[in-house]
C-alpha cells in the first residue's frame, strides 16, 4: 500500500488528486509508513477534515489500491492487481470490460456494509458494456441481453416496474440539479429578480414531472442523503407568485427575455429548463431556451458565459465539496456562481476543522446566506434508477451511483 | 492507364488539402474542449492544464496543424483523445463495419433493382409499370431512420427473432455476426431498391426507343435477348453513376441507422467524436471519407467505358 | 394517364401537408408548448386526436407546426442552395482556366465534407435555430446544384445561338443572362423538386442526431427523436412525425414526376 501511495504522489504519474495532497491544496501528506502489515500511518501537515472523504472521490479512482506486480519491469501497465472479488479480463475500448472472477479473494465475514465486509463474487463472468444510446440500453434491458442498466432515466421506472420480466431499484443520488445564475449579468446581478425567478418555480412539481416523482425537491447545495441535512436544509423556496410579481416591479422588470442554456444529452436538464420556462411565465418572466450540445454548455459554465443555464453537478460526498463547487473567487475561476467573502471564509473553516457540530452550524449559515443571495437555484438530487432483469439477486445500489457486482446473482 | 488515375489522384490532392484545413479549423472554432469535456464539472484549472499539455493542445493551432499534416503523411494519423487508441486502424475498424452493411445491402438493392427497373421499361405504362413504379416511389419516400426503428420495434422487440442492441463481426462469427447486420441491411435494401428501380428503369427505357433496339427487333432476335444483350448493358450506364454517387452518401448518412441499430461505424465514430470534441479522430475520419469519395468516383468513371461503348470513344 | 395519377395524388398529398402548414401559423388546436404534465403520453382519444407527447403537449399541434417549420427550413434552404448553386455554377461553367480549377475544388470539399460538423460548425456561429440548419443545409447542397449547373452551360457554352450572341458583340454577362440561364431551368426545376425531398430528410436526420432546429419547437425529426425512447410505451410519439414525413416525400416525389414528365418528356430521369 506503501508503494501504491508513492506511485500517486510521484507527479510523474500525473494523479489527478495530487494539487490537493502536495501542500498545494489542503495538506501536504509529508510521509506514508507502515509499521506492521496490518497499519499504515499517514503523516499529515496540517489538520484536514476532508481527507478521508478526499481519498474516496471518484475522479481520484477512489485512490485505489494496486500492487506492484501490476507493472512491468519497464514501469508499464501489465495487468492490474488490484484488491476486489474480480480481475480484468478483457477490455475493447469503446466496446466492453470483461471481468473475472478471482477464485483467491477473501473479504471480511458479515453482511454487506460497503467497506470490506461480506463480498463474495457469485458469478464468474462480469461484462460491461458500452451503449451509447439509452433507448438501445432499454430495449437491451428488455430483450435479456444485458443484465443489468444502471443509469435508467426516471422515466423508465413506472415502464420497467410494469414489465414482467425487469425490476428497479431506486435511490437518492448525491448529484445536484439547478438552475445557475450569473451574478455578474447587468440584469440579474440584481438579487431581486433572482429570488422573483426562485419564487417563481413550483419546486415539489418541478422535482416530481422531471423525475417522474423519484426525487424530493431541495433547496440546499447538500444533498438531502447527506448526514448534515438539518432542518435548516430543508426549508427551501416556497411558490409565492404575488411576491415574486412584487419583487419584479421593485426592481424595474419590464419582460426583457432571459436566456437559459440547457441541453439534450441530460434529460433533467431539458426538462426542468423546459418547466422552469413554463413556470416562470406565470410570474411573467420571459426565458428564452437555448439548447446547446454539451460539450459548448460545459465550456460556458466553464468561462462563467451565460445568464442562467440549466447544470447539473456530479456527485459530491462532502458538504463542504458540495459548497465549494458552487462558490469561489470568479476572478479566477468564472465558472464559479457564488463570489462572497462571507462565504469563502467560513467554507475554509468547515474545511479545515474536523468539529461536527462546528461544521454543521457554519453548512446552516451558508445555506441562509444562498437562500438570501440566490446564485444558485438547487432544484432537487438526482435518483439513481437502476433496471435489472426478474431474475436477478442482491444488486443494492448506493449514493455514489457506480454499480458494485458483487454478491449479485 | 496508370497515367490517367495517377493524374485523377493528384488533382484531388488540393481538394483533400483544403477539407484537411476546413476540418481543422472549424473543429477549433467550435467552443468546447476536450480536456474539460474529459474532467467534467469537477475539473480545477491545474489538471485542465496538465491534460491539455499532455493532450498537445496547449500549442499554437499552425503548430498543430502541420505537426498533424507531417504525421498524416507518414501514414500516422494521431492518437484519439478519449480513448488512446491509434486513429487509422480505429477508423479502418470502424469502416469495415459500414461498409460491409453498405456494400451488401447496395448489391442487393441493384440486384432488384435492375430487372426490376427493366420490367417496368419493357411494359411502359402497363399496369405491371404502374405497380413497379409506385412501389419504389413509396420505399424511397420513407425515412430510413424510421423504418429501421419500426422494423427494430417489430422484429426485435416484439417478435423477438433478431438482437436488438450490439454487435460480432462476420469474420468472428459468421452466423452471430449475420443476426446483427440483418436489419440493418434489410432497411437500406429497401430504400436503396426504390432509389435504384426508378434510375434503371428511366435510363431503360431512353435505350428501348433507340433505333438499334427497334432495328434488332426488326430483326427477329427474340426479346429476351434484345433486353440481355442491347437494352441491359446500355441502361446500367447511369445506374452505376446513381450507385458511385448512393455510396459516396452514404458512409456519411449511415450515422443514423447506426445509431438506431448501435453498430460501431464510422458514422457514428464521426458523430461521437464531434460531441467529444476528439480532434484526431474526427480529422482522421474526415480525411478517410474523402479519400475514399475520390477513390469511388474514380472507380465509376473507369468502369462507366465497359458499359457505354460511346463514352469510351470519348 | 399514369401522368395524371401521379400529379393528383401527390398534389393531394402536397396541398394537404401545406395548408395544414399554413394552418398552424394562426390556429392550432392546442398550443403546441403547452405543457400539462397531469396529460403525459395520452394515447389518441376524443380530445388529443393524435395523442400527448411526454411534456403533455398535443401531438396533432406539434405535428402541424412542425409541418410549418420543416417546409419553411425545407424551403428557404432550397431556395438558398438553387440561388447560389445556379450563379456560380453558370460562372464556373464560362470562366476557364485556373480560376475554373480552384472554384471547382472549393466546390468538391464542400460536397466531401459531412453534414454533421458542417451542421454542427455553423449553428455554433450562428446559433442554435433554423437559420443555421438553413446556411448550413444550404451549404451542403448547393454544390451539387453548381455541379448541374455547370454541366448544362458547358453542354450549352458551344451551341450557336451563344457563339452568335458572342459575334454581334454583346458582353458575357448578357450572354448568361439572356441565353443559357433561361436553358439552365429546366434540368434546375428537376433538381429542386428532388432536392426539397433530400433537405427534409436531411433536416429530420440531423434532429435526430442531436442536431437541428432545437426543441421544445416542433420539427418532425425532433419530435421523432425525442419519440424514440416511448416507441414501446407510447408508439405514436414516432409513429406520427415519420408518417408526415414519409407521406410530404412521397407526395414530393409524385409531384416531381409528373413535373419532370411535363417539362422533357423525354428526360425522364429519376
Amino acid at each position: 500500500m506503501v508503494w501504491t501511495w508513492k506511485r500517486y504522489l510521484d507527479p510523474a504519474t500525473g494523479w489527478r488528486c495530487l494539487p490537493e495532497l502536495d501542500g498545494r491544496g489542503m495538506t501536504k501528506i509529508t510521509a506514508v509508513e507502515a509499521p506492521n502489515a496490518k497499519t499504515v500511518v499517514f503523516k499529515l501537515e496540517r489538520a484536514a477534515g476532508l481527507f478521508l472523504a478526499t481519498m474516496a472521490r471518484a475522479d481520484c479512482g477512489a485512490s485505489a489500491i494496486y500492487h506492484r506486480s501490476s507493472l512491468g519491469p519497464d514501469g508499464k501497465w501489465k495487468e492490474p492487481v488490484g484488491t476486489g472479488p474480480y480481475k480484468l479480463l478483457e477490455w475493447k475500448k469503446g466496446q466492453y470490460v470483461d471481468l473475472q472472477r478471482f477464485d483467491g479473494y477473501a473479504s471480511l465475514p458479515g453482511p454487506r456494509d460497503g467497506y470490506t465486509g461480506g463480498k463474495k463474487a457469485e458469478v464468474e463472468k462480469v461484462r460491461f458494456m458500452v451503449i451509447p444510446d439509452e433507448a438501445a440500453a432499454k430495449a437491451a434491458l428488455y430483450s435479456g441481453a444485458i443484465d443489468v442498466f444502471p443509469e435508467a432515466r426516471s422515466a423508465d421506472v413506472a415502464e420497467l416496474k410494469a414489465n414482467p420480466q425487469a425490476k428497479v431499484d431506486v435511490v437518492p443520488a448525491m448529484g445536484m440539479i439547478a438552475l445557475l445564475i450569473q451574478t455578474r449579468d447587468p440584469l440579474l446581478k440584481d438579487a431581486r429578480i433572482r429570488k422573483a425567478l426562485a419564487l417563481a418555480l413550483d419546486m415539489p412539481e418541478m422535482a416530481s414531472a422531471v423525475t417522474d416523482g423519484l426525487s424530493k425537491p431541495n433547496s440546499s447545495a447538500i444533498p438531502s442523503s447527506s448526514p448534515f441535512y438539518s432542518a435548516v436544509h430543508a426549508t427551501g423556496f416556497k411558490r409565492d407568485i404575488a411576491q415574486a410579481k412584487k419583487l419584479l416591479a421593485e426592481a424595474g422588470y419590464a419582460g426583457q427575455p432571459i436566456k437559459m442554456l440547457t441541453n439534450k444529452r441530460y434529460t433533467v436538464c431539458f426538462d426542468a429548463a423546459v418547466l422552469a420556462q413554463a413556470m416562470a411565465a406565470e410570474a411573467g418572466i420571459k426565458i428564452d431556451l437555448e439548447v446547446l450540445d454539451w460539450a459548448t454548455q460545459l465550456d460556458r459554465y466553464t468561462k462563467g458565459d451565460y445568464q442562467t443555464m440549466a447544470f447539473t453537478y456530479s456527485a459530491r460526498l462532502d458538504p463542504s465539496l458540495s459548497y465549494e463547487m458552487i462558490s469561489g473567487p470568479k476572478a479566477t475561476q468564472p465558472r464559479k456562481v457564488w463570489d462572497d467573502a462571507f462565504v469563502q471564509t467560513r467554507l475554509a473553516e468547515s474545511m479545515q476543522t474536523s468539529d461536527r457540530a462546528r461544521r454543521q452550524t457554519l453548512f446552516d449559515e451558508l445555506h441562509r446566506k444562498m437562500m438570501d443571495d440566490v446564485p444558485i437555484i438547487v432544484l432537487f438530487n438526482g435518483t439513481d434508477a437502476v433496471g435489472m432483469r426478474k431474475s436477478l439477486t442482491g444488486y443494492k445500489s448506493w449514493a455514489a451511483a457506480k454499480p458494485r457486482l458483487w454478491n449479485v446473482k | 492507364m496508370i497515367g490517367y488515375i495517377a493524374r485523377r489522384v493528384a488533382m484531388a490532392l488540393p481538394t483533400l488539402l483544403l477539407v484537411g484545413i476546413a476540418v481543422f479549423t472549424l473543429m477549433r472554432l467550435i467552443p468546447g474542449d476536450p480536456a474539460q469535456l474529459m474532467l467534467g464539472d469537477a475539473a480545477d484549472a491545474d489538471s485542465l492544464a496538465r491534460l491539455r499539455e499532455r493532450l498537445g493542445l496547449d500549442q499554437a493551432l499552425p503548430l498543430q496543424f502541420l505537426r498533424w499534416l507531417t504525421q498524416v503523411v507518414q501514414g500516422d494519423f494521431g492518437h484519439s483523445i478519449t480513448n488512446g487508441l491509434a486513429v487509422l486502424p480505429l477508423v479502418w475498424e470502424r469502416f469495415q463495419v459500414s461498409a460491409g452493411i453498405v456494400l451488401i445491402a447496395v448489391a442487393l438493392a441493384a440486384l432488384v433493382a435492375v430487372p426490376a427497373g427493366l420490367l417496368a421499361a419493357w411494359r411502359q405504362n402497363r399496369p405491371l409499370d404502374v405497380i413497379i413504379v409506385a412501389g419504389a416511389t413509396l420505399l424511397l419516400s420513407i425515412p430510413s431512420f424510421w423504418l429501421g426503428l419500426l422494423l427494430l420495434l417489430l422484429f426485435g422487440l416484439k417478435l423477438g427473432w433478431l438482437p436488438v442492441v450490439g454487435y460480432v463481426a462476420m469474420g468472428d462469427d459468421f452466423g452471430q455476426g449475420l443476426l446483427y447486420v440483418l436489419l440493418p441491411i434489410i432497411t437500406l435494401v429497401m430504400i436503396e431498391t426504390g432509389v435504384l428501380t426508378r434510375m434503371s428503369r428511366a435510363s431503360a427505357i431512353e435505350v428501348l426507343r433507340l433505333e438499334y433496339v427497334t432495328h434488332a427487333r426488326a430483326k427477329g432476335v427474340p426479346e429476351w435477348q434484345v433486353l440481355l444483350r442491347h437494352v441491359l448493358p446500355n441502361a446500367f450506364a447511369p445506374t452505376l453513376t446513381l450507385i458511385g454517387l448512393i455510396l459516396g452518401n452514404l458512409l456519411g448518412g449511415i450515422a443514423v441507422l447506426e445509431t438506431v441499430f448501435t453498430l460501431p461505424g464510422l458514422g457514428r465514430l464521426l458523430v461521437d467524436a464531434i460531441y467529444a470534441r476528439d480532434y484526431p479522430v474526427v480529422q482522421g475520419v474526415m480525411l478517410f471519407t474523402a479519400l475514399i469519395y475520390v477513390l469511388i468516383n474514380l472507380i465509376v468513371d473507369l468502369c462507366y467505358p465497359i458499359f457505354d461503348p460511346r463514352v469510351a470513344a470519348q | 394517364m399514369k401522368l395524371r395519377m401521379n400529379a393528383l395524388i401527390g398534389g393531394v398529398l402536397i396541398a394537404t401537408m401545406l395548408s395544414l402548414a399554413l394552418l398552424a401559423l394562426v390556429w392550432t388546436p392546442f398550443d403546441p408548448m403547452q405543457l400539462s404534465l397531469r396529460a403525459k403520453l395520452q394515447p389518441p382519444s376524443a380530445a388529443h386526436w393524435l395523442g400527448t407527447d411526454e411534456f403533455g403537449r398535443d401531438v396533432l399541434s406539434r405535428a402541424m407546426a412542425g409541418a410549418a417549420t420543416s417546409c419553411l427550413v425545407a424551403g428557404l434552404t432550397v431556395l438558398f442552395a438553387v440561388t447560389t448553386g445556379t450563379l456560380i455554377g453558370v460562372l464556373t461553367g464560362f470562366v476557364r482556366g485556373w480560376a475554373d480549377r480552384i472554384l471547382m475544388a472549393f466546390n468538391d470539399a464542400l460536397l466531401a465534407f459531412p453534414g454533421i460538423l458542417l451542421a454542427l460548425g455553423v449553428m455554433v456561429v450562428v446559433g442554435a435555430n433554423k437559420y443555421g440548419i438553413i446556411i448550413a443545409l444550404g451549404l451542403a447542397y448547393a454544390p451539387t446544384v453548381v455541379r448541374v449547373v455547370r454541366g448544362t452551360v458547358l453542354s450549352l457554352r458551344e451551341k450557336e445561338y451563344v457563339e452568335a450572341s458572342r459575334m454581334i458583340g454583346n458582353p458575357e454577362w448578357l450572354t448568361m443572362w439572356r441565353h443559357v440561364l433561361p436553358n439552365c431551368i429546366a434540368p434546375v426545376a428537376v433538381l429542386t423538386t428532388s432536392m426539397f425531398g433530400w433537405v427534409l430528410l436531411s433536416e429530420s436526420a440531423l434532429s435526430f442526431l442531436g442536431l437541428g432546429v432545437p426543441p421544445p419547437a416542433p420539427t418532425w425529426g425532433n419530435m421523432l427523436a425525442s419519440g424514440r425512447p416511448y416507441m414501446q410505451s407510447a408508439v405514436w410519439l414516432g409513429l406520427v412525425p415519420g408518417l408526415c414525413i414519409a407521406l410530404t416525400l412521397l407526395g414530393i416525389n409524385l409531384l416531381g414526376d409528373a413535373v419532370r414528365d411535363r417539362l422533357d418528356p423525354r428526360m425522364s430521369r429519376a
